[in-house]
């Protein structure tokens, strides 16, 4: 599939000028459409045919994600994003402060753009999963409002940052709460965790982006990623849609259940922390 | 409403909370809307937003920041937050 690139404008921060020649050079290098986020917001039908053709690539300059607030009112599909504060944090090195890029900015610049091109050329495979599970049947359900939500009876283990885990032969799966599920509304995207990576508990899984929010997967145990759901990475409409199944997250290999355990929730105690999150929204 | 606790440490214990730099932060008021927690509050005069009710914040979460285009809200680190707790639980001979 064709790719279209879309980044914010950020003409009055460094970062956003980084986003516009990550935007650029991503373009020239793969002959990639973009997408003007000006154009798009004031004649989206200009872009209609290349949406409609191309999965989009989403530049942001800072945590404001003007383009990816703009993205998730488009149909098309997101396929990557990068967030240029983050890549700055990453490097380890501050952005000069001027607005027309100085070496450094360009270095960073080029830097995004080629790990963009190498990931879209060798995506990440997501490993077949480990954990063979049954979805579950019963649940507790909590009510606010005209809200519900569920939250299975048995096997699932929370965090208190509406994260779940489910062990089976030294695997834990990971996914999130029906809650959060509902508060994060649609979601866009997963930024899965790299494989192999080693996780602390409460250490991060990756994100999970929608209009309303960036949420951090927060781990419920440590160990070893070793693999994580392809199918929510293409579709991740399948976490609203099931995210005690179909929808889980990733899968790590424990390192130490036993400590892991005592600090996490079962579900009775979990279903009071969201009856007292749900209160105090 | 009950003394809340964090894995059995009284909340208040756990030193987990947004910091706003204000030489940064420009007021605009998206990590307070965000939140629903009412771990900030809107006040009168030159600094406008402050966190009034730091417990109020859900240990480990950083979502707020994630909000705030100029980057202006720091968290404390958290393997030593995980040490603190951890060494409280030791004290309290929690089970
Ligand atoms: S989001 Fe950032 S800049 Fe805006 S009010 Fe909060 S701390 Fe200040
Ligand atoms: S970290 Fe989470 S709970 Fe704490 S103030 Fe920010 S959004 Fe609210």
């Amino acid at each position: 599939m064709k790719h279209a690139i879309l980044s914010c404008t950020g003409l009055d921060k460094p970062e956003g000028s980084v986003a516009r020649e990550v935007t650029i050079r991503f373009a020239d290098a793969t002959g990639s459409e973009i997408i003007c986020p000006v154009l798009l917001n004031r004649a989206p039908a200009r872009y209609k045919k290349a949406l409609s053709e191309s999965s989009l690539i989403v530049v942001d300059g800072c945590s404001t994600r003007c383009a990816t607030k703009l993205a998730t009112q488009l149909e098309a599909k997101v396929e990557r994003k990068v967030l240029v504060s983050d890549a700055v944090k990453a490097s380890g090195q501050p952005l000069e402060s001027t607005l027309s890029l100085g070496p450094g900015g360009l270095t960073l610049a080029q830097t995004i753009v080629d790990e963009l091109v190498r990931n879209l050329n060798a995506p990440a495979v997501a490993a077949e999963p480990v954990a063979d599970f049954e979805t579950p049947t019963e649940y507790l359900v909590v009510t606010h409002d005209k809200f519900e939500f569920r939250i299975p009876v048995v096997d699932y283990m929370f965090n208190e940052n509406d994260v779940w885990a489910r062990v089976l032969d030294g695997v834990a799966r990971v996914g999130i709460s029906d809650y959060m599920q509902q508060k994060l509304t649609d979601v866009s995207y997963f930024d899965s965790p790299k494989m192999d990576a080693i996780v602390e508990q409460f250490g991060e899984l990756g994100s999970l982006e929608s209009a309303k929010a960036v949420f951090e997967i927060i781990a419920p145990v440590s160990g070893t990623v070793v693999a994580f759901n392809g199918a929510v990475v293409d579709n991740p409409a399948l976490i609203n849609e099931d995210p005690y199944g179909a929808g889980w997250l990733v899968e790590v290999k424990l390192s130490d259940w036993p400590q892991d355990h005592e600090l996490l929730l079962n579900p009775a105690a979990y279903a009071e922390i969201v009856k007292r999150k749900a209160a105090e929204e | 409403m009950a003394e809340t606790t964090f894995t059995g440490v009284p909340r208040d214990q756990i030193p987990w909370f947004p910091t706003i730099d204000y030489d940064k932060c420009t007021f605009c008021m998206e990590c307070d809307t965000f939140c629903p927690h009412r771990v900030f509050e809107r006040r009168e005069g030159a600094r406008k937003l402050v966190v009034a009710n730091p417990t109020n914040c859900v240990v480990f979460c950083r979502a707020c920041s994630k909000t705030c285009g100029p980057d202006a809200i720091s968290f404390p680190s958290k393997p030593e937050t995980i040490a603190r707790i951890k060494q409280i639980r030791e004290g309290l001979a929690i089970k």
